[in-house]
């Protein structure tokens, strides 16, 4: 006899475009901090990336409310054990980050360059939190099968690092960027995310157990199996292990990608509805 | 803070009357609802937002074939560990001097953290105020030395309200008389406050197992699984880092031939 919070399409986009955000911010602090001079592109694109959308995040969050002119109320409090507190602190935090290392993108003079590596190295923790808490979010609550296995906010992450490099990649691909070495290194960074999520899918569901009969077996299961396992793990990365640098996928296996992470997504928050 | 204040729901003296029920409509100005068929004489099925008091009859089978009628007035549990206030990201929902949860409807701002925190589905979501909103204890009358509304309506003392420690001693006592007289499964529920959830604040004694009442047999605070999932989640991290500086570092092998 539990109730369920009736958290519909804008948390799916939420949580979707929040891990994107975070996972954008991240390949380009790591491309800022680790790549060379080459990767500028990847660092600036996924800077650039993660502003709007975390601006957008903010937008849904905020709808979602039953009184969105009580936002603010979310800082009348600081609740370090609450998902729910931190997140929406993390999330205005994040957003400070994603405008000042945007702004640096464009910078050329040495001095802020080192600056915007830095500030990017503490910002990734920031975009982390953003694509992961929200499944320790679900995870934190009463309701099955939310509440039943432990890497829901682990998994999150690793689809929001995916999803994030995936979407650089397209943007890269649409802008005609698509031939520099950044590029190269995105996709692999991608295809590394991608099977360790594989991994952590499995490892998830071997936990959830029999309470995962909503996602595995339940209405969702086409679209859990079809939608995020086949269309959004394997057939990228079949594509991209195949077919290693051929342009006719280049662009198929982004958009592949961008959609399991949005029907993961989807699945999650629907499987409380039974 | 002052001594706590509980509710006992005595589920053997209930005779379904729903006084109860009413009491806590015409005190809380909760107004009208649709009903609901629930295949007997239960209405609502479950918590509304608009009704803080339900009275749950319920039709056990028994070994002869017979049907046991059960009748159990219940309410929200107003836990000593809450997972609703625990939840609450505004801090809308809080603990009052005499124990009891509250939600301060002009804060909450109706994330619905709280509805699903709940590990009785207690909680609910008003559409028209955009809250949360569930029963209080009547805050308003126990602020003035009054009983909850529902507690003076029962006309069979099933459900009784005072000071915690003295309720559960009449408890337990009661529990003795009961297995007396041949009800061999009564028990009560949420009386411990060394049991889960430290002990519920509006507690019960059942003439059946919990799970007979739609009660779960061991409710969990929700927040226990938040350490566990952040640590996955932060391993996660070191992975997917490391495989992303190793992607982005490997810039001399990968001018030499990644991709061919």
């Amino acid at each position: 006899m539990l109730k369920t919070p009736g958290w519909e399409m804008m948390i799916v986009w939420y949580f979707f475009l929040g891990g994107i955000a975070g996972g954008a911010y991240f390949t380009a602090a790591v491309a800022d901090n680790f790549g060379s001079a080459r990767d500028g592109r990847v660092a600036r694109v996924g800077y650039l990336l993660s502003l709007p959308l975390v601006a957008i995040c903010g937008v849904l969050l905020i709808l979602d409310l039953g009184v969105p002119m009580r936002f603010l109320n979310m800082m009348r409090a600081f609740k370090f054990w609450d998902p729910m507190s931190i997140g929406a602190w993390a999330l205005g935090v994040f957003g400070l980050f994603a405008v000042v290392s945007s702004v640096l993108s464009f910078s050329t003079s040495e001095p802020r360059i080192a600056l915007r590596r830095k500030i990017g190295l503490v910002g990734i923790l920031f975009g982390f939190f953003l694509a992961s808490y929200t499944g320790v979010l679900l995870s934190a609550t009463a309701l099955p099968p939310w509440n039943g296995g432990r890497l829901m906010g682990a998994l999150f992450l690793a689809s929001g690092a995916s999803t994030g490099m995936a979407a650089i990649s397209l943007i890269l691909f649409l802008t005609g960027a698509s031939a520099g070495d950044g590029w190269d290194r995105v996709k692999r960074a991608d295809r590394f995310a991608m099977v360790f999520e594989l991994v952590v899918l499995a490892l998830f569901l071997f936990v959830l157990g029999s309470a995962g009969a909503p996602l595995v077996s339940g209405h969702l299961a086409p679209l859990f199996w079809g939608g995020l396992v086949v269309a959004g793990l394997i057939i990228p990365l079949v594509l991209e292990l195949s077919l290693h640098g051929a342009r006719a996928t280049a662009a198929i296996s982004p958009v592949l990608v961008l959609v399991g992470g949005f029907v993961l997504r989807y699945v999650m928050v629907m499987s409380v509805h039974t | 803070m002052a001594r706590t204040l509980a509710m006992f729901t005595d589920t053997s003296l209930c005779i379904g009357c729903r006084a109860c029920q009413v009491a806590c409509k015409q005190w809380n100005e909760l107004g009208m609802e649709a009903p609901e068929w629930t295949g007997g004489y239960q209405n609502h099925e479950h918590f509304t937002d608009k009704t803080y008091r339900l009275v749950r009859f319920i039709e056990e089978p028994k070994p002869s074939g017979d049907l046991a009628w059960l009748l159990m007035s219940d309410v929200c549990k107003h836990c000593a560990q809450a997972g609703c206030l625990d939840a609450c990201p505004t801090g809308a929902i809080y603990r009052t001097e005499f124990g009891t949860v509250n939600i301060n409807p002009d804060v909450c701002n109706g994330c619905r953290y709280c509805v699903s925190s709940c590990p009785f589905g207690v909680v609910a979501f008003n559409h028209e105020t955009g809250t949360a909103k569930k029963c209080t204890f009547c805050n308003d009358r126990i602020h003035n030395g009054l009983g909850p509304a529902c507690a003076k309506a029962c006309p069979t003392e099933s459900i009784q309200f005072g000071f915690r420690d003295e309720l559960v001693a009449k408890a337990e006592k009661r529990v003795e008389t009961l297995k007396g007289m041949g009800f061999k499964d009564a028990q009560l529920y949420g009386a411990d406050a060394k049991g889960f959830l430290g002990g519920l604040n509006a507690f019960f004694l059942l003439l059946s197992k919990p799970s007979v009442y739609n009660l779960p047999d061991n409710p969990q605070r929700p927040q226990r699984n938040v350490v566990v999932d952040s640590l996955f989640s932060i391993g996660s991290a070191l992975v997917v880092g490391l495989g992303a500086i190793l992607a982005f570092r490997g810039r001399g092998q990968e001018t030499g031939g990644g991709d061919a």
